[in-house]
């Protein structure tokens, strides 16, 4: 296998991570794991994170609750990244310092140091992009961090829906149905 | 302690004190969703001791929470993240007592006579015709109360959808379902709270105990054990899934062994117990119906929160000759609906989001061929599956239908469910912004709900691992009674295919074991 084959595999895989991470995320942290020095945030991915979170939800003007005043970022660690299996927690962490060197090149800054405007601009940028690794990272950096946003229960009273029903409806259980007669 | 709740006679990990555990029984089923759950009962009913060994947990359904999120977390295979090797088609699973039934949307369809009758001519099935077929459907409908919606029955997304279709002179394709008194909260993807969803955990499983069948949850078989050609039981774990760890080994000795731990599941087992491969075509031939949702924003609100998950559809196209995609409506809860589409990052992503009450959704879906393969791989599954070219040109077909209804209903523009942005402004833009999309990976957002195939049926034992009975052509007392069976994608909602093929093979089973 050519080395842009075994890169381009390594970085699907981590697209899987990603996807694998971002599906796990649960609303009210009940599945959180325990947060080790294994698992936690490095400095780094806190901050890809937390630009992410800023350029993605920029809520000025709107009636959505700014994610500054959310737990999004412990949701993130404490929801995901502490219950992840280990070797994907492990790629998800190098696919995250793989993005953030990201905009090097063009923009002579790392992703967490961009401009907002920047930031964003580069985001678009690898969301199209012609190679499937790059796409793959954007997409799902950004999901895995609207999604830890939208999971928290406050942030849909905005949108006008409501979320579990059937006690505020008061719904009865209808319980087992009877077996069928011979 | 042992929970009698639901009439369920389960055993969690919490009930496990011994290290080790050994039972005889007459049957072992692997997995409690459609198939298990069916095969329990009709085994059970008939005389036989059955013990059901489900590797998910037992979650009653007085603790669904209905949140997705959670849902995911607890009652779905690898926690909703289970996904295709490049990581762009969630394949998503039931992992709970009761399996997939638990967690899907309900929807019923008769197999169509066109498959029983490509299975009898290319596979050799010709025990399956529409006519040996059509008891059974009627059966499994009976018991699980599957019919049509109800004029109420229905969402408001549903509604501006039908004028769309109206609009283009679509004929309506109203849901059928098995569901009893439907409450309309629209949470069948995390679980009927109020037990309406005539799934495994509220019907045949609760019936299968009334007949002495026992359930262990948190149960995972590592592997079928068989001698001289005949199964002889399974070697299982009770994991405490709160740790991990192995709280029991459990050993299952019975003459019958039933798989139906789902389609990537089943083969995995088989190959990992080196077991019915003699094909060499255990795991082979995955299919999974991809999907695609397209999110369309109307002037005016809709609050499509709640309702019928899905009520309608247009199957017309839905057969391989008409074009090979069928549509179907869906509500979202917002975290759905916040990576259904991709209107660019910042400013236009938050006026989405902003829209999710003007908006909903209508998802085409695929019947596609059997190009992938499950494998365990450095002791982790893989799904390699990617979507045929021909396939996605189907998808394209499907996406323009799917466009131009959601216009002919009022939509103001569309998104398609794309990693980069992908919106369409009019009909006009339709056949030039679709017509633009290439077959790549990581480029679109894909859910799978049917996973099918990977223990293909049929007479031929040098292409196909299952017998027309649903025996293993190898092992002898070793069958199968999932998805994993199906010689062919078949372009519809698989479940009620899985209730009916898993009535007929335990009818089988009975007779070749009477007593």
């Amino acid at each position: 296998m050519s080395d842009i084959n075994k890169q381009r595999r390594q970085f699907l895989k981590l697209a899987t991570a990603i996807s694998v991470a971002v599906a796990s995320l649960s609303p009210m942290q009940v599945i959180a794991g325990k947060i080790t020095e294994d698992n936690k945030m490095d400095a780094t991915e806190h901050a890809v994170f937390t630009k992410m979170l800023t350029i993605s939800l920029p809520t000025e003007g709107s009636p959505l609750i700014p994610p500054a005043s959310l737990p999004v970022i412990p949701t993130i660690e404490g929801a995901l990244l502490a219950g992840m299996p280990p070797h994907i927690r492990q790629s998800l962490n190098q696919g995250i310092h793989y993005f953030n060197q990201g905009p090097l090149k063009k923009y002579g800054k790392s992703f967490n140091e961009l401009p907002d405007e920047q930031a964003t601009a580069f985001v678009d940028e690898w969301t199209s992009s012609n190679k499937a690794p790059h796409r793959a990272l954007a997409m799902g950096l950004k999901k895995l961090t609207v999604l830890a946003y939208w999971a928290i229960p406050d942030t849909w009273t905005p949108l006008g829906y409501v979320g579990p029903v059937s006690e505020k409806w008061k719904l009865k259980y209808r319980g087992v149905t009877p077996e069928p007669k011979a | 302690m042992m929970s009698n709740k639901n009439q369920l006679n389960v055993k969690t990990s919490e009930d496990m004190t011994a290290t080790e555990l050994n039972i005889e029984a007459d049957v072992v089923i692997i997995g409690s969703g459609a198939g298990g759950g069916i095969s329990a009962y009709e085994l059970a009913k008939a005389g036989k001791k059955v013990i059901i060994l489900e590797a998910g947990p037992f979650v009653p359904s007085e603790k669904f929470t209905e949140m997705m999120a959670v849902s995911m977390a607890t009652m779905y295979e690898g926690e909703g993240a289970q996904s295709n090797t490049d990581g762009d088609i969630t394949v998503l699973q039931g992992r709970c007592v009761g399996g997939s039934t638990v967690v899907n949307a309900a929807l019923c369809f008769r197999t169509p006579d066109y498959y029983l009758k490509k299975w009898g001519k290319e596979f050799g099935l010709t025990n399956l015709t529409p006519e040996v077929m059509l008891p059974y459907f009627e059966k499994v409908e009976k018991n699980l109360g599957i019919t049509e919606v109800k004029p109420h029955e229905t969402s408001s997304g549903a509604e501006t959808i039908k004028k769309g279709l109206k609009a283009l002179d679509i004929p309506l394709g109203l849901a059928r379902r098995n569901i009893r008194d439907c409450a309309m909260t629209g949470f069948c993807f995390a679980g009927c709270k109020t037990d309406r969803k005539q799934s495994m955990m509220v019907t045949y499983l609760p019936w299968a105990c009334n007949h002495g069948a026992e359930i262990y949850a948190d149960t995972r078989v590592t592997k079928i054990t068989a001698e001289n050609g005949t199964a002889k039981g399974v070697n299982a774990e009770v994991i405490d899934p709160k740790t991990g760890v192995t709280k029991t080994r459990l050993s299952v000795k019975a003459p019958i062994v039933v798989l139906a731990a789902g389609p990537t599941g089943s083969p995995l087992l088989l190959q990992q117990s080196g077991l019915a491969n003699s094909s060499g075509q255990v795991g082979k031939n995955f299919a999974c119906h991809p999907s695609l949702s397209v999110t369309a924003i109307y002037e005016k609100k809709l609050n499509d929160f709640h309702g019928a998950t899905h009520s309608l559809f247009d199957d017309r196209h839905t057969l391989p000759e008409n074009g090979g995609w069928i549509q179907l409506n869906a509500v979202q809860d917002p975290v759905e609906a916040s990576f259904m589409a991709e209107p660019g990052t910042g400013k236009p992503y938050v006026r989405y989001m902003q829209n999710y009450p003007n908006s909903t959704r209508l998802i085409t879906l695929i019947h596609d061929k059997n190009v992938g393969e499950v494998t365990m791989e450095n002791g982790y599954k893989e799904i390699r599956y990617q979507v045929d070219d021909e396939d996605f040109e189907a998808m394209k077909k499907g996406l323009k239908e799917n466009a131009r209804i959601l216009f002919a209903s009022g939509a103001k523009y569309l998104y398609l469910p794309t990693y980069d942005t992908q919106r369409i402004n009019s009909v006009d833009e339709i056949d030039s912004v679709i017509d633009a999309l290439e077959n790549e990976s990581a480029r679109y957002r894909y859910t799978s709900f049917h996973p099918q195939g990977t223990c293909r049926m049929g007479a031929d034992k040098s292409k196909t691992v299952v017998n027309p009975y649903g025996e293993t052509h190898d092992i002898k007392n070793l069958y199968v009674v999932d998805a994993s069976l199906l010689p062919t994608s078949i372009g519809y909602n698989p479940s009620e295919t899985v209730y009916a093929l898993a009535s007929y093979i335990a009818d089988h089973i009975n007779e070749a074991n009477p007593g």
